[in-house]
């Protein structure tokens, strides 16, 4: 549904983004990941036929965005970074604006505004003039606007960005549903939001792609510093020496017992490779108490900031 | 097409729902009102040629302050993020904002043709040169809308918007005094030709004038034209 191919965006001599390629297939969420300021949000533009590309193609459900834009836009629905509303109109009569450009048949108004005000829980604002909302609502507002008229494509830049917890699992909810038979692109540097819904993570970084995957196999691919850690009651010494035994530990550390307990906690570094936990575990119950054995997954974190070079 | 009328009728609960709007309005108003009272009292005479005259100067200063906001607006807010990514073409943008500031400045026409009634009541003013007057002073008010619009989409900042506005438009006011300045026949005409002044008198005079007809809609066209393509070229 959205393709990108060697797409580029130069203003003046300096090029911001460079060849840029990725898909977006139908049925599918793919988290844009990036730190601020690597791309996301002109990328976003790009696609959304804000601004144009200076070369390269993007393609919405087959639509040309560089002499077809008309028609492209009337399969996207777009949030802005900043959501776009009008502060003096009410939420109803901006969504109504809204539901009109894009050529929403005149009897469907009215159920279709019902429909996405209740997906983004804005009931209770409907008559309120937007410039009295609170971020949150803004921003759900956007949202709002966006799935009006069931777009095929969804472009959502930074689309939890200002909600309360509750808010944010809500409008998760929201697009996690859209997403099931839409395209959505949706654009974050919140880690945890990509893993909960996306199927394919593209990472951006000074505008160029790193990476385009699964999040499980973004994660295996930077496995190698796992972490094992140990709760036990044991002498803090003799634990240390058992650790550091155990083929395929590289390093261990060990706490200062707590006081009224005798537990110890230890951190080993361990070979990424065989299943060196069971090893330890063996080794440590036959000796000591053993209490916890839990092994460290390498998080989206670690490999985001693998993938832009601060690690 | 639905394209304007959406964008007509935003722009329209846009100006009605801020105080701009009334505040024109009143200012407008209550300028007539003061110039009529004083030029009837003044010459004695109904009717409304020096009326419209200063009516025209008065249109001059207040045109900016409501085409100020048209497109400044929406660069300030990000709000031309959706306009633009929405599917509307960029002329629909245009002609419905163009459309929906004319509808303010024709309602404040509307009112001041209160004015009127006393004049006809009381007088006997030549019913055809009080028509045409009005003609060419529609005719004057929307083509300084669409310059206005033009500028507004020129900067994202409403108060630049406006001193860019105004001294174009009172340039196109005053242009006509040039030509005695001038000494090919040419330049003389060309300054004549350009002079908001000379073809508004000749609609206060009861003359119209198709050469005044087509300068007005020209210029509107233009203006319009122009700022389609801008707005195509920021993409």
């Amino acid at each position: 549904m959205i393709s990108l191919e060697n797409v580029s965006k130069r203003y003046g001599s300096k090029e911001i983004i460079h060849n840029v390629s990725f898909n977006v297939n139908k049925g599918e969420i793919v988290g844009f990941l990036g730190p601020n300021g690597a791309g996301k949000t002109t990328t976003m533009r790009m696609i959304a036929g804000f601004t144009a590309a200076t070369s390269g193609r993007v393609m919405i459900a087959g639509h040309d965005m560089a002499d077809q834009n008309y028609e492209a836009a009337k399969k996207i629905g777009y949030l802005p970074e900043h959501p776009p509303l009008y502060d003096v109109l009410t939420v109803r009569s901006y969504l109504k604006f809204c539901a009109e450009a894009k050529h929403i048949a005149k009897a469907r108004i009215p159920s279709e505004l019902d429909r996405v005000m209740q997906a983004c829980q804005l009931d209770a604002v409907v008559n309120r003039e937007v410039f009295k909302l609170s971020k949150g609502y803004r921003q759900r507002v956007g949202l709002a606007q966006a799935i009006l008229g069931d777009p095929e494509v969804l472009l959502l830049d930074e689309p939890t960005a200002g909600l309360d917890p509750g808010q944010i699992q809500e409008t998760r909810e929201v697009i996690r549903s859209f997403g099931e038979n839409h395209a959505v692109l949706l654009s974050t540097h919140i880690l945890p939001e990509v893993t909960l819904i996306c199927k394919r993570i593209a990472i951006i970084n000074d505008g160029r792609i790193l990476a385009v995957d699964s999040p499980e196999s973004l994660q295996s691919a930077v496995a190698q510093s796992n972490k094992v850690t140990i709760t036990a009651i044991a002498d803090k010494d003799e634990l240390k020496k058992t650790l550091v035994a155990i083929d395929g530990v590289t390093d261990a550390m060990v706490s200062e017992p707590s006081q009224n307990t005798g537990v110890v906690k230890a951190v080993c570094h361990v070979a990424a490779e065989g299943r060196i936990e069971s090893k330890i575990a063996k080794e440590i119950a036959t000796r000591f108490e053993l209490l916890g054995l839990e092994k460290e997954q390498p998080n989206l974190e670690n490999v985001f900031l693998r993938y832009v070079g601060k690690n | 097409m639905s394209g304007v009328s959406a964008i007509y009728k935003k722009e329209l609960a846009n100006y009605f729902n801020a105080p701009i709007a009334y505040f024109i309005i009143a200012v407008f108003l209550l300028g007539t009102g003061y110039f009529f009272i004083y030029n009837m009292f003044m010459t004695g005479s109904a009717s409304l040629e020096i009326t419209l005259q200063n009516m025209g100067i008065l249109l001059i200063t207040v045109v900016p302050a409501i085409t100020m906001r048209l497109f400044s607006s929406e660069y300030s807010s990000k709000t031309i993020e959706l306009l633009m990514t929405l599917p509307i073409r960029p002329w629909e943008i245009v002609v419905g904002k163009f459309l929906g500031a004319a509808s303010i400045f024709l309602l404040m026409t509307l009112a001041t043709t209160i004015n009127l009634i006393p004049l006809f009541l009381y007088g006997n003013p030549d019913l055809l040169a009080t028509v045409s007057g009005y003609l060419g002073f529609i005719l004057l008010g929307l083509a300084c809308i669409a310059i206005g619009e033009l500028f507004s989409s020129l900067t994202q900042n409403q108060i630049i918007a406006a001193l860019l506005t105004w001294p174009v438009l009172l340039g196109f006011w005053f242009v006509g005094h040039f030509k005695v300045f001038q000494q090919t026949g040419f330049l003389r005409s060309f300054s004549d030709y350009l002079s908001f002044t000379g073809h508004y008198a000749n609609f206060i005079q009861g003359l119209v004038r198709s050469e005044s007809v087509v300068f007005f809609l020209a210029t509107i066209s233009i203006a319009l034209i122009l700022n389609t393509s801008y707005l195509k070229g920021r993409r």
